[in-house]
């Protein structure tokens, strides 16, 4: 009886088996996002040189405590968006060869991929709305371009599943998926280019005027840009093993019955 | 064995849609009405406004939406003939392209929302915004209802093509619809905001505001329209 | 690809099979059919019977394996052979809304058939619709459309003619004007058609194939199948159907 040998060869990187690979990943990832954590918040030097507490006076400006905090979130905020969108080329990119290839393991891969897209968007959307809410006193902001963008993302990589759900045929929810993912990927840029570029009148869009980030700075953003990348993928490795364990279990059943 | 001639093969499938339309009107029909329901709710939403509500700073995304809705309700229709009948597998079987398919079929689509557009536009001109000052010429306003509608339509007829082999067509339709639309949704209201209202953001020229955001709009249907044409075929055979 | 279609062989199927994932739908299907036949084709439901005919139709494509219809290749020439097959199926195909002439004219253009006026003139008359040209399908019988249908699918005078269940529906008479229609043009045309009436699938035929699972079960052409053990053989696979 032959079983379909489908999805991750135990094949062997630099020593070390897929598996080992994904495990020193989700490590790597949570000790550097810790680490992120912890300099974010106790080391990095605030915008401007600024001290936390109180109010003081920055460039004619009052800055109170409550807008340096914000900042702190710049941290997260910008890696998970980043990193969001990369993941969603990832999936794209899946799509874009499944419908080439017609293979079901690529539309396994996009559709996890999609999956991981989600977590990220959520999380992206969570900490932007943090950061609007300090850094404006509200909860939402319908004119600011990038809390627009990321929750037409987040609509976008939803539909994605709806659509996915509403199909009954295998084949034609895998390609619908497909061809959905793809114009989704084609959208997000788009939409990110034209909210920033037609002026509204709610809030002008900030930007931020405050040259590069200094050494320190660097390094946190860079702990958690790798930190959630480690992380994402060790997530998606795990949960695709667990598909292509699905996949296996189908084929199982499949010789059985014949 | 006959010579294919793409164009008679485009026009074949575009006078159906139109000859079967004009013959049930079914399309036509509850389009306009749906179209003149939704103005119909604006008018109960805005009677509470009170006489100093300035309708005209909102007037863009009142028209919008009410295109948006309507079209949504004949795209559905225009895809659920060919499904009833088993008639896409005829079209498939047939030696035609298949993106002389998604020409036809968007072309119609796009016909039929221009008619819809056409009434509505004086309708909701004598609702809402009669003997007000406007912020440009409204005869431009032609301009961001052709940017629309065309990737309404081209759009459109891809994302309905797949709703229509959903279980929940409509609800699907409006699901996938939205989000993609969104920049071009966006692009187009601020376009005719920028006629619709008399006295803008300041700071920002008629220019400025109208001619850019047509532009992005253009920019928007040009890459996703051909990102639509290119990926149909993938969905129709499937 | 220049080559000139081989006038031997309507069917060549080489080891045909389509898969998604885990499921096939095909499993190395492989035979050859003669033109001039008539291939019924038979099996339980979810054998795989209409992926072969969409396959076979252009409809969709194999994941390995191939198949020629006319020495033409289902997947590197389906445009050109789309010329040259026809598809009649229980569904009408049709549309209500247009009349029978405009549902002929418009499958003309889809066509690109020359002097199509006269080609469609000869085809209502051939299936006895000539007086009812000018009304919508939406008034016609069930038996009538049927033969609206077949007009339709011989406008190009294709060469082969797949038959998606063409019986089921239909009353008797209407199943005996569609007999009638298709012993006329029998001669000129490749039949490949699915059913689920084995006696008039086996009347029909000139070869029978039996699928289950995307296997084939039993090809063979109809003077050397003994009735009783075709008979059982079918009641066997169709025992087996997938659930």
């Amino acid at each position: 009886m032959r079983v379909a040998e489908q999805g991750i060869k135990q094949r062997k990187f630099l020593g070390l088996t897929g598996n080992a690979w994904t495990l020193l990943m989700l490590g790597v990832g949570a000790i550097l996002t810790t680490a992120d954590f912890i300099l974010a918040f106790f080391y990095t030097p605030v915008v401007y040189g600024a001290g936390v507490g109180g109010s003081k006076m920055i460039g004619g400006v009052v800055v109170s405590q409550q807008l340096l905090f914000s900042q702190k979130i710049f941290y997260f905020h910008v890696p998970v968006a980043i990193g969001s969108f990369l993941v969603f080329t990832f999936a794209a990119a899946y799509a874009v060869l499944f419908l080439v290839r017609k293979d079901s393991n690529y539309d396994i891969r996009s559709r996890t991929g999609m999956e991981v897209t989600l977590l990220l968007v959520m999380l992206t959307l969570i900490t932007g709305d943090i950061w609007t809410r300090f850094e404006w006193g509200v909860w939402w902001a319908f004119g600011e371009p990038r809390l627009t963008t990321y929750a037409i993302m987040a609509l976008l990589v939803v539909a994605y599943f709806v659509l996915r759900a509403a199909v009954s045929d295998d084949e034609r929810r895998a390609t619908y998926g497909a061809v959905f993912c793809i114009i989704a990927w084609i959208d997000a840029p788009i939409s990110f280019v034209i909210t920033r570029m037609i002026p509204t009148s709610i809030h002008p869009v900030v930007l931020r005027a405050g040259g590069g980030l200094t050494g320190s700075q660097l390094l946190a953003f860079l702990l958690g840009l790798f930190g959630m990348m480690f992380t994402s993928w060790a997530i998606y490795q795990l949960r695709l093993r667990e598909e292509f364990a699905k996949v296996r279990i189908d084929a199982l059943k499949e010789a059985l019955e014949g | 064995m006959a010579k294919i001639s793409s164009s008679r093969q485009f026009k074949a499938i575009l006078r159906k849609d139109i000859v079967m339309e004009m013959r049930t009107g079914e399309m036509l029909t509850s389009m306009g009405l749906y179209a003149v329901l939704v103005l119909i709710v604006y008018g109960v939403a805005l009677s509470q406004a009170g006489s100093s509500f300035d309708v005209q700073r909102i007037a863009a995304g009142l028209l919008w939406l009410a295109i948006l809705f309507t079209s949504m309700l004949g795209l559905n229709r225009s895809l659920v003939h060919e499904k009833d009948q088993g008639c896409l597998d005829a079209l498939l079987l047939s030696p035609v392209d298949r993106p002389i398919i998604f020409f036809a079929k968007a072309t119609g689509n796009l016909i039929f929302l221009s008619i819809v557009e056409v009434l509505i536009l004086p309708l909701f001109y004598f609702l809402f915004l009669s003997g007000k000052p406007m912020g440009g010429p409204f005869w431009l306003i032609a301009l961001p209802l052709i940017v629309g509608s065309v990737g309404i339509a081209g759009v459109g007829t891809l994302l309905a093509t797949m709703s229509v082999n959903t279980t929940g067509k409509d609800f699907i339709l409006a699901v996938l619809f939205i989000p993609v639309m969104f920049p071009l949704l966006f692009s187009v209201v601020a376009a005719t905001s920028a006629i619709l209202i008399s006295d803008p953001i300041a700071g920002i020229t008629f220019a400025d505001a109208f001619w850019k955001s047509l532009a992005l709009g253009a920019g928007y249907d040009v890459i996703m329209v051909l990102a639509a044409f290119g990926l149909y075929e993938f969905i129709i055979g499937a | 690809m220049a080559q000139p279609p081989t006038t031997q062989l309507a069917l060549e199927v080489r080891d045909l099979s389509r898969t998604f994932g885990v499921r096939k739908a095909l499993d190395k299907v492989n035979f050859e059919l003669p033109q001039g036949a008539f291939l019924s084709i038979f099996g339980p439901n979810g054998a795989g019977k209409t992926t072969m005919l969409k396959v076979l139709s252009t409809l969709t494509g194999a994941s390995k394996g191939s198949a020629k219809v006319v020495g033409l290749d289902v997947v590197q020439d389906a445009v050109e052979l789309r010329n040259r097959i026809g598809f009649i199926s229980h569904n009408p195909l049709l549309y209500p809304d247009l009349t029978a002439q405009e549902n002929l004219e418009f499958f003309a253009d889809l066509y690109c058939i020359d002097e199509a006026p006269d080609r469609i003139h000869e085809l209502l008359t051939a299936v006895e619709l000539d007086h009812r040209r000018l009304d919508a399908v939406r008034t016609f019988s069930r038996g009538m459309i049927q033969r609206l249908s077949i007009a339709r699918s011989l406008l190009h005078k294709p060469d082969v003619i797949f038959l998606d269940e063409p019986y089921s529906g239909l009353d008797p008479h209407a199943m005996d004007i569609l007999d009638s229609l298709i012993a006329q043009v029998r001669d000129q045309h490749t039949f490949v058609m699915i059913s689920h009436d084995l006696t008039k699938g086996l009347e029909l035929c000139s070869h029978a194939l039996i699928l289950a699972k995307g296997k084939v079960v039993l090809f063979a052409e109809k003077e050397a199948i003994d009735p009783d053990v075709f008979s059982a053989t079918y009641r066997q696979t169709v025992g087996m159907g997938v659930s």
